[in-house]
């Protein structure tokens, strides 16, 4: 295996450190599976930090602006010190909040954005497990931050944030449909649900035998399903600040909004990473290491969800539903519809 | 149904349309600037912080404590106090400004005739507590050593003595209105300080 | 099934401080899920007294006072309180005072209609063009800071003509920012007039019928919208509006899109008439000798001006004092408001949002 793939070296680490010292019983598969946790949680922790100030220099710069200077490089630093800020500041709870509710909210969010990345591959052989039913796995576990939205708005007892966390309902609800049905697209084509198969079946044509250049419409299905998921303008109407202050997270504050907050950014790379893996070859391509390939594919639709957001104005709510259930519903159906004709006449 | 699909592909275009108009905007130079590390560079009659201005040669002030300012002043924020001393001179004793209700108008900059009190260019002047934005004669006069600014061609009476009666000569040179100083003390009649102050202040001529 | 499902309304207060109501504005809203059955505005928050002010100031002191009245537009309150003053004393005003009032009024119209624009774009959830818009504003304010002193607060025009002559660096600015404006115009509607989430947000929304607009005196480029050809330049012509050539952009839709288009298109109009004043602009002197203890005749006077958001006038009395004996300030706003509630019965409350914007509402105008 090639040295520059990063599972080369996990592999050896693996052979060389942890077994010699935990054994592999058990207990050392234990050991295994708590670096391999840590490991996840803290590179995702480092992307969310990092593509917070991502978002806050493009758009910075799309409105000729500088966006932060003053921490680090060009204000690279400038996430961390927010989180620092936002751990030191007191953790208000209303008085007539639903205690137990309000308290599991941000939680709940945060760890269901960190775990879907149990099945997502990041590179060749890199995938913390590889489920057969992963992309079913990924749609469930991403449906539970709704949940916690939900519990979010409920739980604080206020107007705006019960108007937003039924949005946030009402939209997933409308927009995990298409979701799903665009994705089974794909599935039909590699014929099985595992990450690493589908990634594999995109393998041909010496990497460039990408998903989307063969059902162009289940990526624009799944590209605007996907924005809806993630709460990004234009779908943002859960926490529109202009009409609900900040919705859902409005009585948050310090370490409890931070998750909400990091969570959102975790669950655009989610479905940059799926929309990665799915449909533009995951971590297939020539030259550059498999990770390289799934980090620059994904950082890449990751651009394009920030650009719909500081471009674009919001969609009203019944506009919303509307365009899933009138637009995106047809069109996945007819997605489905073009794949299996044509999967099955010309055999892909 | 052309006509849906025609109209779903113009809306499609139009979207695109729209992000490669921001995205063209994302090569581009920031128009802002880091304001505490470089800074803007103020236009010469920006309206900031009001300062007293200091004759450099005698190093006294300027303001004769005519008062015009006080009068002027919508928002009543200045205070001027007056002694008269032995031969009747009117001697400026103090000068008090509060910042909390200055309304940066200007009106006491135009009023005045002796280039006493102006608007300067400066415009950091934040403080932790209320009190601090009263300022004092002393305050004033520090902040404004540095202001540049022309000297009126009239000159101020005070050096010589007879200070009480040169307000009131100088004034039938310029003062077209008599009808309107009802009973007014006459050491404190303004003159007609809108008129000429301006009429100096542009010998500008337009291109267009 | 039905009886069990029980709904009930909820009320809601929309403000004060709510970052799309413009200010302080307090909406009291009753809504049934997303729909707004009732509105009810609650003003006041903003209130300064500057009517009751003013009868504690002598005229020239007003002047000031009128920058705080609607600090969108100070030049417009400075021209619309120094003109009902020069009609009360038959002032005879400088002609090139009047053409410096023109083109500031004008280059601050543009700034107020692209704050409106970019406002209501930021209400829609489009943060770009409210920062576009406000860089090409930011000329503007330039200009004028180059000019008076002051980026809002200007106190400009004054009694019998304007404060300063403008300096020679104004020219080639204005010039330039002149033939630019088109172009960036050009820039915000790609972004936002043709796209089609824009069109959705915005077409057939917030219906203004001509009928309401007569009812509730809407005026301004509101009304034009709606299809009512009023424009107090054109049709009760004040100061020399009457030397420039200009059009009326008069819209049909009745909606929140063709006031926004009416806006546009006021910005490019706006920038016609600054070039032609620029053009005819004679030398002389720029200000009539008035003293700071002017008095006016004994009477009453009601002067308008055509403001960026409708028609805003100064109903002065005078006793003949140096201080006005009353002063009463009319702006577009207040009946903008009024009018609200009218056409957001129904809606939802992103609609109420973008309604709102789209009237170009502002506080300090209302409450004064």
């Amino acid at each position: 295996m090639d040295k520059l793939e990063l599972a080369y070296w996990i592999g050896l680490l693996k052979d060389q450190v942890i077994t010699p010292i935990f054994g592999d019983g058990a207990f050392g598969v234990l050991v295994q599976n708590v670096i391999v946790a840590f490991a996840v949680f803290g590179l995702l922790s480092l992307i969310a930090l990092f593509l917070v100030w991502w978002e806050r220099k493009i758009s910075a710069h799309i409105q000729q602006r500088f966006g932060p200077m003053m921490t680090g490089w060009h204000g690279v630093l400038q996430t961390i010190a927010d989180a620092v800020k936002l751990i030191q500041k007191e953790d208000i709870t209303p008085k007539v909040a639903d205690r137990a509710v309000f308290f599991w909210a941000p939680i709940i969010c945060f760890a269901c954005a960190f775990a879907a990345y149990v099945v997502i591959p990041w590179g060749d052989g890199l995938i913390v497990s590889d489920l057969n039913v992963g992309i079913l796995y990924i749609i469930a576990i991403t449906t539970f931050t709704i949940i916690s939205l939900l519990m979010a708005g409920w739980g604080s007892n206020n107007k705006y944030a019960l108007l937003g966390g039924m949005r946030s309902a009402a939209q997933a609800v409308s927009y995990e449909v298409p979701l799903a049905l665009s994705i089974l697209g794909v599935v039909m084509v590699s014929g099985s649900m595992s990450m690493q198969e589908i990634v594999k079946a995109q393998s041909g044509w010496g990497g460039f035998h990408w998903n989307i250049f063969f059902q162009p419409l289940g990526f624009f299905i799944y590209i605007i399903a996907a924005t809806a998921e993630a709460n990004r303008t234009p779908f943002d109407l859960p926490e529109a600040e202009q009409e609900l202050i900040a919705g859902f997270n409005v009585e948050y504050s310090g370490m409890k909004f931070a998750m909400f907050f990091l969570a959102e950014f975790v669950n655009m790379f989610t479905v940059s990473a799926i929309a990665t893996t799915v449909f533009l070859g995951g971590w297939n391509g020539p030259i550059l290491p498999s990770w390289v390939w799934f980090l620059g594919k994904t950082l890449f639709m990751v651009f394009l969800f920030m650009m719909f957001r500081w471009t674009y104005p919001r969609l009203r709510v019944d506009q919303l539903m509307e365009f899933a259930w009138k637009v995106l519903l047809p069109l996945a159906f007819l997605n489905i519809l073009y794949v299996g004709v044509v999967a099955k006449w010309l055999n892909w | 149904m052309v006509e849906l699909v025609k109209e779903f592909a113009s809306g499609i275009y139009n979207l695109v349309l729209g992000m490669f108009t921001t995205g063209k905007h994302l090569g581009r130079h920031a128009i802002t600037i880091q304001y505490p590390k470089e800074r803007w560079e103020v236009p010469e009659r920006s309206r900031g912080m009001v300062v007293l201005l200091t004759d450099h040669e005698t190093g006294e002030l300027n303001c004769t404590a005519c008062l015009l300012c006080m009068r002027a002043c919508p928002s009543s924020a200045i205070t001027i106090e007056v002694v008269k001393d032995e031969n009747n001179k009117r001697v400026l004793t103090g000068f008090n400004l509060n910042y909390n209700i200055c309304c940066f108008c200007g009106l006491c900059e135009e009023s005045c005739n002796f280039a006493g009190i102006k608007l300067a260019t400066k415009y950091e002047f934040p403080a932790w507590d209320k009190s601090e934005l009263q300022w004092d004669i002393k305050k004033l006069q520090d902040m404004g050593m540095d202001v540049p600014y022309e000297k009126p061609e009239r000159k101020k009476p005070a050096p010589k003595k007879p200070v009480e009666k040169k307000p009131a000569e100088e004034k039938p040179a310029a003062e077209p209105k008599a009808e309107a100083k009802p009973a007014a003390e006459a050491e404190q009649k303004p003159d007609d300080t809108p008129a000429d102050k301006p009429a100096d202040a542009d010998k500008t001529e337009g291109e267009g | 099934m039905a009886e069990q499902l029980r709904t009930e309304t909820m009320t809601v207060n929309m403000g004060p401080h709510h970052p799309s109501t413009h200010g302080v504005c307090r909406l009291i809203l009753t809504i049934d899920g997303e729909n707004v059955v009732d509105c009810v505005p609650d003003i006041g928050f903003l209130h300064r007294a500057i009517e009751k002010i003013c009868e504690n100031r002598t005229y020239p002191q007003c002047i000031p006072l009128m920058d705080r009245f609607e600090y969108v537009t100070s030049m417009m309150c400075n021209w619309g309180f120094a003109l009902a003053t020069e009609k009360l004393t038959d002032l005879e005003v400088p002609e090139r005072a009047e053409y410096l009032r023109v083109i500031m009024g004008e280059l601050n119209r543009i700034a107020s209609h692209l704050l409106c624009i970019g406002v209501t774009g930021l209400d829609l959830g489009a943060l770009t063009p409210f920062l576009y818009t406000f860089r090409e504003r930011e000329d503007i304010l330039d200009l004028f800071e180059m000019t008076c002193g002051q980026r809002l607060t200007y106190n400009y025009i004054r009694i019998g003509g304007v404060a300063r002559d403008i300096p020679p660096e104004f020219y080639p600015k204005c010039r330039q920012f002149l033939d630019k404006i088109d172009a960036k115009c050009d820039d915000y509607e790609k972004v936002l007039t043709e796209n089609p989430i824009w069109i959705a947000r915005n077409k057939g929304v917030g219906i203004l019928t001509e009928q309401l607009v007569l009812d509730y005196a809407v005026s301004g480029p509101s009304a034009r919208a709606s299809g009512v050809n009023f424009d107090i330049r054109k049709h009760d012509t004040y100061s020399i509006y009457d030397r420039f050539n200009f059009d009326v952009p008069v819209f049909h839709g009745c909606d929140s899109y063709d006031r926004y288009r009416a806006r546009m298109a006021e910005i490019r109009q706006s920038a016609r008439i600054v070039r032609q004043a620029l053009d005819q602009m004679p030398e002389g002197e720029i200000r009539a000798k008035v003293s700071p203890k002017f008095k006016p005749k004994v009477g009453e006077v009601y002067s308008r001006v055509e403001n960026s958001r409708g028609e805003m006038g100064f109903h002065i009395i005078s006793d003949g004092t140096v201080k006005p004996y009353r002063v009463r300030a009319r702006g577009g706003s207040y009946n903008h408001l009024l009018v609200t509630p009218e056409i957001v019965k129904g809606l939802k409350i992103a609609d109420l949002v973008a309604i709102f914007a789209s009237l170009d509402i502002i506080m300090p105008e209302i409450d004064r």
